[in-house]
């Protein structure tokens, strides 16, 4: 495990977003919204098609922790997230995550991150915050 | 069904609901958020990924609650307290968090919280959904 400082950038998932997974979502969380998968309800909105669901994209951002912090995003992992703008299918979504700080308490760490989710066009999807505790390097 | 929004206060309670972490529903989950890509997963395959629970939270609220038509996702905070595994028993409560009215559009927010079969909490939330203050995004 690296001994996390501030401005140390996380490891990225980067996953190119379909319909069929949109579909697939939406069987497995049950969110039927039609503005996730029914094309002509979301042709009317404001939109313009299908977007994905704002917890697929947000799953990325976990991944992403867990990938980094490994079970101490499990124990004691938080995040706070704002969703932007959306995913179309299509879409290339691409989490990013950088150290802001470190805060130190005895035996452990805080670790606290800037987060997000950039689709191709380098716009945000999704900005956040995720913060971590991990056991301090002797 | 979707439950009529404005008549939902502070503090009420929108779900209670018991599920199982069964291992189709969380194959099925994985599969879906996976996409193009192997869930970088590396703590073993009965350990379910946080936002699984999460989602089936949500699931839950949905169920109890009813979404209307064209209901956005807004923001979701999210604290993962303990991990949880394949076959585990979880019990999701929801409440009502703020229901307000701004322009022509409603936003309410709803915590979680979701505790396992021996009563531990392992995540609690709160998601905020903007929906048109009356009808859905068609009629807006």
């Amino acid at each position: 495990m690296p001994n996390w400082i501030s401005g140390m950038n996380l490891e990225p998932i980067i996953k190119t977003i379909t319909q069929n997974q949109i579909n697939k979502y939406a069987d497995a969380s049950g969110d039927f919204n039609p503005l996730h998968i029914n094309q002509p309800f979301a042709r009317k909105s404001q939109f313009g098609r299908t977007i994905a669901h704002g917890m697929l994209i947000a799953a990325s951002l976990s991944e992403m922790m867990g990938v980094n912090f490994g079970i101490d995003w499990h124990i004691s992992g938080r995040m706070k997230l704002r969703f932007k703008a959306p995913v179309f299918p299509g879409d290339t979504a691409t989490t990013f995550g950088e150290v802001k700080e470190v805060i130190d308490l005895n035996s452990k760490s805080e670790i606290v991150c800037v987060i997000g989710v950039k689709r191709q066009t380098g716009e945000n999807a999704i900005t956040g915050e995720a913060r971590v505790m991990v056991n301090t390097i002797q | 069904m979707t439950v009529d929004y404005a008549t939902l206060t502070a503090g009420q309670e929108v779900s209670n609901t018991t599920f199982v972490l069964d291992a189709n529903t969380i194959t099925r989950y994985i599969e879906s958020v996976s996409g193009d890509s192997t869930l970088r997963y590396p703590l073993g395959p009965d350990v379910v990924p946080p936002m699984a629970i999460a989602a089936l939270g949500l699931r839950a609220i949905i169920n109890d609650l009813g979404i209307p038509e064209g209901t956005l996702h807004s923001s979701q905070d999210l604290a993962f307290l303990g991990p949880t595994f394949v076959g585990d028993k979880l019990t999701c409560r929801a409440s009502v968090k703020l229901n307000s009215v701004r322009r022509e559009s409603r936003f309410v927010s709803i915590s979680l919280c979701i505790n396992d079969a021996g009563d531990r909490e392992v995540m609690t939330g709160t998601t905020t959904l903007i929906m048109p203050a009356t009808g859905t995004l068609q009629d807006a």
